[in-house]
């Protein structure tokens, strides 16, 4: 075996070639790497994408409720009400239930009047007709102040109110039918 | 001297009284007038009756005989439409009585207005309105867009099976309805209503603390929307393809051949309802009370 002493650094060989090819085994990193790379910036992208949508559709409802709201017309606007009057429309119902009362006062003065031109028997009759209506209508709302939600009680009111117009016109005429 | 006075006097009294006692006593009218076989026949009478029937003829006839208090009767014809008017005494209180018989044309419409006057009515095939305040209305209806009302009076209507439009309404009369078909409603307040059908396409029935009752057949598609307030409501129907039904009571009971079907409405408030879905079948049926029970049977 030939062994030579070195003394100095640059006495060392210059080139000393591996004894095996490492490149493969150097790519093969690099494209390890490059994947690992590429597979961590598409989850990345799936994350931002809901999010992003998200906000684009909150953004279009919100969009689509301000567009709705300045092209749509108010009940004030269809009314031709301005703000101010716009304030006073919940007086209708108060208006329409008033007119409700004013109608069936008025209807009950000729009923009476009615009533009194009857036979005693009829009148009795008639009378205790009219009085249970009356009374069921209480008892509807009584029972509706109870469970005010009650759809089925909404209804026979309803109707109730309408039968007892009903039956007051129907003795009122009775007084004035062509004879 | 003076025994003559007296008898003058008698005989004076007996003159004026003779004709008094002709006009308080009843007298009779049978009186006659040209009609359409398809016109309009008006009666109108305070009290006593009024009997109408339908004839072959082409005319209008008035038999009958007129109590007192009763002035005279009018028999009007003017352009297909005859009118017909038990006429009281200017300022008279309704007292006058006067029973009547009009035989009118049977395809003729009737309208009749009566205020204690019963009123019956055969053989009339166009349509008929029959209104009484509180006498009782009695008639055979065939016409449709027919309507019979009352104040008090019971009402008993009698169809002849073919489909037509009719309105029964009272107050506290009690109403029955008999072999009806097509469209019919029901209204009373006071009064008990029972009706009772063939093929009928649509009933809708009213009432507060009358009981009411339905029975019979719903064509394939036919409705029946019926409701009550505190009185009883009892069903007994049938369809071709079966009954879709939803009945709901706030305080009242559900009875009948489906009660097991019955279900609470809440856990811890009132009511309760029967709820029944048949897919093949088209006719249905809407019930609701407030106390009133509901008898309900499909067959």
């Amino acid at each position: 075996m030939n062994i030579r002493r070195v003394n100095r650094i640059d006495q060392l060989a210059q080139n000393v070639p591996p004894a095996r090819d490492l490149w493969p085994a150097i790519a093969a990193a690099i494209e390890v790497d490059r994947a690992g790379a590429l597979a961590e910036s598409a989850p990345r992208r799936t994350r931002w994408l809901p999010a992003a949508g998200m906000a684009a559709a909150v953004a279009l409802v919100t969009l689509g409720v301000f567009i709705g709201r300045i092209s749509t017309p108010t009940p004030d606007t269809v009314a031709g009400l301005t703000p101010v009057q716009g304030e006073a429309s919940i007086m209708p119902a108060a208006l329409r239930d008033a007119n409700y009362r004013k109608q069936r006062d008025a209807l009950l003065v000729e009923v009476n009047t009615q009533l009194k031109a009857m036979p005693a028997a009829e009148r009795e009759k008639v009378a205790a007709s009219l009085a249970t209506l009356r009374r069921s209508i209480g008892e509807i709302e009584a029972a509706l102040g109870r469970d005010p939600a009650n759809a089925l009680l909404q209804e026979l009111l309803v109707s109730s109110c309408q039968e007892e117009m009903r039956a007051l016109t129907a003795v009122r005429d009775s007084g004035s039918q062509e004879i | 001297m003076t025994e003559f006075r007296n008898n003058s006097r008698f005989a004076l009294w007996v003159a004026c009284a003779l004709p008094l006692a002709a006009f308080a006593g009843s007298d009779s009218i049978d009186q006659k007038v040209a009609a359409d076989a398809t016109g309009e026949v008006v009666i109108s009478n305070v009290a006593g009756t009024i009997d109408v029937r339908g004839w072959d003829r082409n005319e209008v006839q008035v038999t009958g005989t007129l109590g007192r208090g009763v002035e005279r009767v009018d028999v009007v014809p003017s352009n297909g439409r005859t009118v017909i008017k038990v006429i009281l005494p200017r300022g008279s209180s309704h007292d006058g009585d006067a029973d009547i018989e009009v035989s009118v044309p049977k395809g003729s419409s009737v309208e009749v207005s009566a205020v204690s006057a019963d009123v019956s009515s055969h053989g009339v095939l166009g349509t008929q309105r029959l209104k009484s305040v509180s006498g009782e209305v009695t008639a055979d209806i065939s016409g449709n867009e027919s309507e019979v009302s009352s104040v008090s009076g019971d009402v008993t209507v009698r169809g002849d099976g073919k489909p037509i439009s009719l309105r029964v309404k009272s107050v506290s009369g009690s109403l029955d309805l008999t072999n009806t078909a097509g469209r019919v409603d029901v209204v009373t307040v006071s009064g008990d209503a029972r009706v009772h059908m063939g093929d009928t396409s649509e009933v809708r029935g009213r009432t507060t603390s009358g009981d009411l009752q339905v029975t019979g057949k719903l064509t394939r598609d036919g409705r029946v929307d019926v409701e009550g307030v505190s009185g009883d409501i009892t069903l007994r129907l049938s369809a071709p393809g079966g009954l879709s039904m939803d009945i709901e009571s706030f305080s009242g009971d559900i009875e009948g051949c489906l009660a097991d079907k019955v279900e609470r409405v809440s856990k811890y408030g009132p009511g309760v309802r029967l709820n029944v879905r048949t897919v093949e079948a088209g006719a249905r049926v809407r019930a609701k009370t407030l106390s009133g029970d509901i008898d309900i049977c499909d067959r």
